[in-house]
């Protein structure tokens, strides 16, 4: 299972074991990762899942998809440019190891 | 031993399908029912990979339990992505957090004159008297729908979700009121295409995006399904977590003094008992799991209800504890089909309890045994009777 780091605002560190095909979003809130809400269950109809994918590991994301570049205008924290949302990643071999930080706040 | 089996059109299983959900996952979590003719999957685990797996766990064959008959493939809730990514993006606007916050006004309005219509009563029946007065409004104001025929409405949604426990399938009551949501449906949409206004229906029913838009069965089946949901699923959920709130008297009392509380406990409301118990699939390969071989073609259940009370994923799983926040819960279901409702639903069902708290601070359960919905899909009694303090 690849495992994925998630780092709160806080400086918080939580590393997770994520099962192939499950979002990063599902990773976090069914393992007690705080800065995670996932409000909208993985629909991509709201923007509490939001997280900044370390630099390397973006390039080996896929494009996010227009819904998503939509639901990112409406961050609660600061959008930046590795901003996206943890719903929309899956977690695959590729992403063993991958690192992301949670924002101050997700609502 | 008897050999153990599971009957979701049991009544029974309406009544309390939580000792049956343990045994299904304790021992048999990958369970073939014959009465349901499905596979049960009742960890938190494996509901969640399943329903992640859209291209082996489809629901273009359906996914209420017990399917009514020209709704596979018609409805967001029966297509698979992705033409169900592109539908759902037409319409999942007009239910987004953002876009809804401006009913809140509107959605208390409605909520308080209905909690003022109980003043002074010492003895009512939460659904007939409250929940449903107060559903059906909402869902009239949402949609701009003129008022008159709300009880008839309201009467056909409760009973087209029901199922026969006796035949296991839908009686021609369940059948013909399921008909008459659709002529309802297509009269309403009529009215929006020739009056257009802000509303979720004219908006779907316009929408395009790219040359994508609904077919007339799409735009007719998902009006009927988003009626039906608004009215009973809306409802249903309201009448468990009123039950919730009379039978667990210190939650109550707490969401009473902070009525902040209530966004808590409603979410501890879906995971503990969701209205929405069980949704099913169709499998587009053989799958191995659990030393079981489920073949393509087979239905599976997801039972969220049983995923929501797994000891795995949830720590004291039987105990209501509103201090919980139980993020990942299965009380909407999750990723692409998650409920298109949950953000209306979570607002209507706060500012509704906020208002009937407001009348009514203190109540108690007045029957001991309650009648459940023969339903093999959702869950909720037929009557709550609450004595005023």
């Amino acid at each position: 299972m690849p495992q994925i780091t998630y780092i709160e605002a806080s400086g918080q560190s939580t590393t997770v074991n994520v099962p192939e095909g499950w979002s990063l979003m599902q990773g976090a809130t069914a393992n007690g990762v705080e800065g995670i809400l996932g409000e909208c269950g993985g629909s991509c109809a709201c923007a509490t899942c939001h997280c900044y994918v370390d630099e390397p590991w973006l390039a080996k994301l896929s494009a996010p998809t227009e819904g998503e570049l939509e639901m990112l205008e409406n961050t609660a924290s600061e959008r930046k440019a590795n901003s996206r949302l943890a719903c929309q990643i899956k977690a695959t071999a590729a992403l063993d190891g991958m690192v992301v930080h949670l924002p101050e706040s997700q609502e | 031993m008897p050999m153990f089996r599971f009957d979701p059109y049991s009544p029974l299983v309406d009544a309390d399908p939580f000792p049956a959900y343990k045994t299904l996952r304790d021992e048999h979590p990958c369970f073939w029912s014959e009465e349901a003719g499905m596979w049960i999957l009742s960890r938190y685990h494996d509901i969640v990979a399943a329903g992640n797996d859209w291209q082996t766990y489809s629901s273009a064959r359906g996914n209420l339990m017990t399917e009514l008959p020209g709704r596979a493939g018609a409805t967001l809730g029966t297509t698979d992505p992705p033409r169900h990514d592109r539908l759902r993006g037409l319409i999942q606007q007009a239910f987004m957090k953002r876009n809804i916050e401006s009913m809140g006004d509107n959605i208390r309005d409605i909520a308080r004159q209905a909690a003022a219509e109980l003043k002074g009563r010492k003895q009512i029946e939460f659904i007939s008297d409250f929940s449903s007065k107060f559903t059906v409004r909402v869902l009239f104001a949402v949609l701009g729908l003129p008022m008159g025929d709300e009880q008839t409405v309201r009467d056909k949604a409760v009973l087209m979700v029901q199922s026969d426990p006796k035949t296991r399938a839908k009686g021609p009551e369940h059948i013909a009121a399921y008909n008459w949501m659709q002529d309802y449906a297509a009269k309403v949409i009529a009215e929006r295409r020739a009056n257009p206004t802000g509303d979720m229906i004219s908006q779907f029913s316009l929408a395009e995006i790219d040359g994508d838009k609904l077919d007339e069965r799409e735009v007719l089946l998902t009006t009927t399904t988003l009626i039906m949901a608004g009215i009973e699923s809306l409802g249903g959920f309201m009448s468990m977590f009123a039950l919730n709130m009379v039978d667990f008297t210190d939650a109550r009392r707490q969401c009473v003094a902070n009525p902040a509380l209530l966004a808590d406990a409603m979410e501890e409301s879906l995971r503990y008992n969701t209205s929405a118990q069980r949704f099913r699939r169709s499998l587009q390969r053989d799958v191995e799991l659990h030393g079981q071989t489920m073949k393509a073609g087979d239905f599976v259940c997801l039972a969220y209800g049983a995923g929501n009370r797994d000891e795995r994923q949830f720590a004291d799983p039987d105990k209501y504890d509103i201090t919980r926040k139980p993020r990942g819960h299965l009380g909407f279901g999750g990723g692409v089909h998650a409920c298109l409702g949950m953000a209306i639903a979570r607002l209507a069902v706060r500012v509704a309890f906020d208002e009937f708290h407001q009348v009514m601070p203190e109540y108690l359960r007045v029957q001991e045994k309650l009648d459940w919905m023969p339903s093999s899909t959702f869950r909720s009694p037929l009557k709550l009777e609450l004595s005023i303090k």
